[in-house]
């Protein structure tokens, strides 16, 4: 044992800690924390090589899809601009340059950045430092840079400044000038909007009512963008998005897009250029400036939780008398009538209460739904053939429905310890827990049925909906069995319905692979079997293929279950560093 | 009449409608070892957290070492050092790493960092962690780690919400030894706890906050004669009648915040409740 120098405990005075130290010690602090993120655990033997396939795989899939979504708005904002400006199409520019800051904000608001997954730092934190507030506000405008909205961003608008240089040379350097500052009022909007939203977020009801307009808002345009195209005219289709921004260019001029458009097609008249100019900037600074007020109230320790106003509006309620002793209450057997044994009673109820209790929840589960109604209303989508649609629909539902089998363990917490601790079988609890995620999937099936058979144009033949029953049948056996095992083997804790800062999927990268791949590889078994069954007339070729499978499934769920109990008894100490940690 | 290292006055803290803390009034002198005493949800972590700059007040005034808290926060920050009640560690961080990123942030130089790094990790022995991150510690470990980062800097008044929860006893001892070490050579320690013996070997004077009320303010030997004073906004200096015999924080403690408001007794007699049990 160390003995501490008593003069380094209490200091005298000290001179002021200079910026850059401080500065440079977050930046270190953040540059650790991503190379420390990059050092995993990983597991020895049969499991490391599972492993490394799953992450193999999973890059395989995800990195092209993700260089898609990069390359695909850079390349078009730089084509746009050249094309802006080549074809003297002056009012289009600040039309791109409004659609790269609504991708931008849209994308960024939704969460999408690489900041939002990593928990273990945030920004806000820095508060219990002894840092001055300018410090505090440049290290919050500087931290959470690297997301995706913002490099997509930066990219987009640096394309675009190449495209109108390429497009005429003498814009070129008024255009890269602009456009670094058009990024900065960007950077700063979604900054602003984050740090209120951060705000607002932090009240559950909020979150609930936040999550309910989001949805609202991507089903709204699908319906708007239905009215643009109303299912007697086929051929009219067009983005009305595009068209509205097309159309609104010269209200655009007011707004910073505008702005910097202006400010680089107006370098030719000076004065006129710097108003714009000057315009783009004062922009900028407006929402620096509201960014900082938030901030501020936040470093001088504004509280964001939702209160005790619960608590407090709680009279103590007084005190009865205990009831008779009743020992052998808990051991007495279940009622003859009773479906389900108490044990599974209690946590379907307990599962029921924590699903009921979350909007947000709720939300996601009805949003598929609804864009099914707009699916089904889309001639473009229906008319394929409704055939086709029906087993597609339930495809779309499932996707979105499956991942809960994946992890059925991962909301409780450390609350899985009461599992453990119990005199319960692990096995009641998987049934009771699988059961209810049935019921949930099977309330989702059958309305999807309902509103794709009401809605439809022409009814869809028998056979297709019994080999789709089958199918389904077959892919949610499949996926009950699968992914209660990896929620034994690779339980992961998270927050139902949460937003950022905290883990809200239920599942990890592997069991996410799991569900794309069993998904679209019974997918990829149905489009043959469908196409040889019409090809061929054997209009039951399809319930020959699918029954057998759905029995398998079926089986190998029950195989499955048969052997939960032992799985997670030789997964304890899985369960406890994965949920039950600090 | 020497500056109090904390003086609040009439501190108040409202969620909503609810008021977690109301109308404190606390004086600590510098050097004391300051016990700050409440049930569970009395309002302790969120005075804390007021006194540290974590958390607004609604209305009242901190002054921390004779300085105002709101105006001067960062010159105050760095004169004081904090265990919070969730430790605000960076998980993703090694033990060396994490003490290195303080170091730095209260402006100490490479070399001093280094260093008081090297000796407090010994210290508190957690020198043979050095690979391990810290979302890999133990709880304990972890609340070791807390403190050695709340006195890296040599703070003159050290703020502690619960620092020897989850500790080992060897280690616990040392801790306290360390503390002790700190108020001799002239630092001021804030000290909440549940662990009413700790509490009460460890700091002179003491005060009792109880559903956001402060009900006793005194030194350890003002609680045990009864002639301690009530820290409320408008009651300040209201004496207690003298007790008659010489009592223990917890039956002090138990008889202030065993009644309800109105000097009811808060919880039934045990015998009547729970007779299920066996």
């Amino acid at each position: 044992m160390v003995e501490l120098t008593g003069r380094e405990i209490i200091p005298g005075s000290v001179p002021p800690i200079p910026a850059s130290t401080q500065l440079l010690a977050v930046a270190w602090l953040r540059w650790r924390i991503f190379l420390n993120g990059m050092i995993r655990k990983r597991p020895k033997g049969k499991r490391q090589i599972v492993g490394l396939v799953f992450a193999t795989l999973l890059r395989l899939i995800v990195w092209p899809m993700l260089a898609l979504i990069v390359i695909g708005p850079v390349a078009a904002s730089g084509f746009l601009a050249w094309m802006a400006i080549s074809q003297g199409h002056s009012k289009d520019l600040a039309s791109l340059l409004l659609g790269i800051a609504l991708l931008w904000q849209f994308v960024s608001i939704n969460g999408l950045s690489i900041a939002a997954t990593i928990p273990s730092f945030d920004p806000a934190s820095l508060v219990r430092f002894p840092l001055r507030f300018g410090r505090y506000f440049v290290l919050r405008s500087l931290l959470g840079l690297m997301t995706p909205s913002t490099i997509v961003g930066c990219l987009a608008l640096l394309a675009a400044a190449v495209g109108i240089g390429v497009a005429n040379a003498s814009l070129a350097l008024p255009a890269l000038a602009v456009l670094a500052i058009y990024a900065l009022m960007n950077i700063y909007l979604t900054r602003m909007i984050g740090a209120w939203m951060e705000r607002w977020l932090a009240n559950r009801r909020f979150r609930e009512i936040f999550s309910m307009l989001m949805a609202l808002f991507a089903i709204s345009i699908q319906f708007l963008n239905l009215q643009r195209t109303p299912m007697r005219a086929p051929g009219a289709r067009q983005s009305w998005l595009l068209a509205v921004l097309h159309s609104s260019g010269s209200y655009l001029y007011w707004l910073p897009s505008g702005f910097a458009a202006q400010a680089i097609l107006l370098v030719k008249h000076p004065l006129a250029a710097l108003a714009q100019f000057a315009g783009l900037l004062a922009s900028a600074v407006l929402f620096a400036a509201v960014f900082a007020v938030r901030l501020h109230k936040q470093f001088l320790g504004e509280y964001l939780g939702e209160g005790g106003s619960r608590r407090a509006s709680v009279p103590l309620a007084p005190r009865k008398k205990a009831p008779a002793p009743q020992p052998a209450a808990l051991s007495a057997p279940a009622s003859s009538s009773a479906i389900v044994s108490p044990i599974m009673a209690a946590c379907l109820r307990k599962e029921w209460l924590i699903l009921s209790g979350n909007g947000a929840q709720l939300i996601g589960l009805v949003t598929p739904l609804m864009f099914v109604v707009i699916f089904s209303m889309n001639r473009a989508f229906s008319a394929f053939s409704s055939k086709y649609f029906l087993p597609s629909a339930i495809a779309y539902v499932l996707f979105a429905a499956l991942s809960s089998l994946y992890n059925i363990f991962g909301a409780d917490g450390r609350g899985v310890q009461v599992y453990l601790l119990a005199p319960v079988r692990m096995l009641d609890v998987v049934l009771a827990k699988n059961l209810m995620s049935l019921a949930i999937i099977a309330t989702q099936v059958g309305l999807t049925w309902v509103i794709i058979c009401v809605l439809a144009r022409a009814p869809v033949p028998a056979a297709m909906q019994i080999s789709t029953a089958l199918w389904t049948v077959f892919v949610v056996a499949m996926n009950l069995a699968i992914g209660t095992m990896r929620s034994i083997q690779a339980p992961r804790h998270f927050v139902p319905g949460q937003g950022r800062h905290l883990r809200a999927s239920p599942t990890n990268r592997s069991s996410a692979l799991l569900v794309f791949a069993v998904l679209f590889g019974s997918i990829l078994l149905q489009v043959p079997v469908a196409i040889a069954s019409s090809y061929f007339r054997l209009p039951w070729l399809a319930l020959w293929v699918f029954g057998p499978l759905a029995v398998a499934a079926v089986s190998a769920y029950a195989l499955m279950l048969s052997s939960a109990e032992r799985l997670i008894l030789a997964n304890r100490d899985v369960f406890a560093e994965e949920l039950c940690k600090a | 009449m020497t500056t109090p290292a904390i003086d609040t006055t009439a501190l108040t803290r409202r969620f909503g409608d609810f008021t977690a803390v109301d109308n404190v009034n606390l004086r600590v002198e510098a050097g004391q070892f300051f016990g700050f005493l409440g049930p569970n949800g009395a309002g302790k972590s969120t005075t804390i957290k007021m006194l540290t700059g974590l958390l607004a007040p609604t209305s009242g005034s901190i002054r921390i070492l004779g300085q105002d808290l709101q105006a001067n926060s960062a010159d105050i920050k760095r004169q004081i050092g904090v265990v919070p009640e969730g430790m605000a560690l960076f998980g993703r961080l090694t033990a060396d790493e994490y003490l290195r990123f303080v170091g730095r942030m209260y402006g100490l130089d490479r070399a001093t960092t280094l260093n008081r790094t090297r000796e407090l990790l010994e210290f508190m022995q957690l020198a043979g962690e050095q690979k391990k991150l810290i979302a890999d510690f133990s709880h304990g470990m972890q609340k070791k780690l807390a403190l050695a980062a709340a006195v890296i800097h040599g703070p003159k008044v050290l703020f502690l919400d619960e620092p020897f929860e989850g500790v080992d006893a060897v280690a616990a001892g040392t801790l306290k030894a360390m503390l002790l070490r700190m108020i001799a050579r002239g630092a001021t320690i804030f000290l909440t706890s549940h662990v009413l013996e700790i509490v009460e070997r460890l700091s002179t004077h003491i005060a009792i906050i109880h559903r956001g009320r402060l009900v006793a303010q005194g030194s350890l030997d003002e609680l045990r004669a009864g002639t301690w004073r009530i820290g409320q906004a408008g009651t300040q200096d209201a004496v207690a009648s003298p007790g008659e015999e010489k009592r223990s924080l917890e039956q002090i403690f138990l008889e202030i915040v065993g009644t309800d408001r109105e000097g009811n007794p808060a919880a039934t007699a045990p015998e009547q409740e729970l007779s299920w049990l066996s």
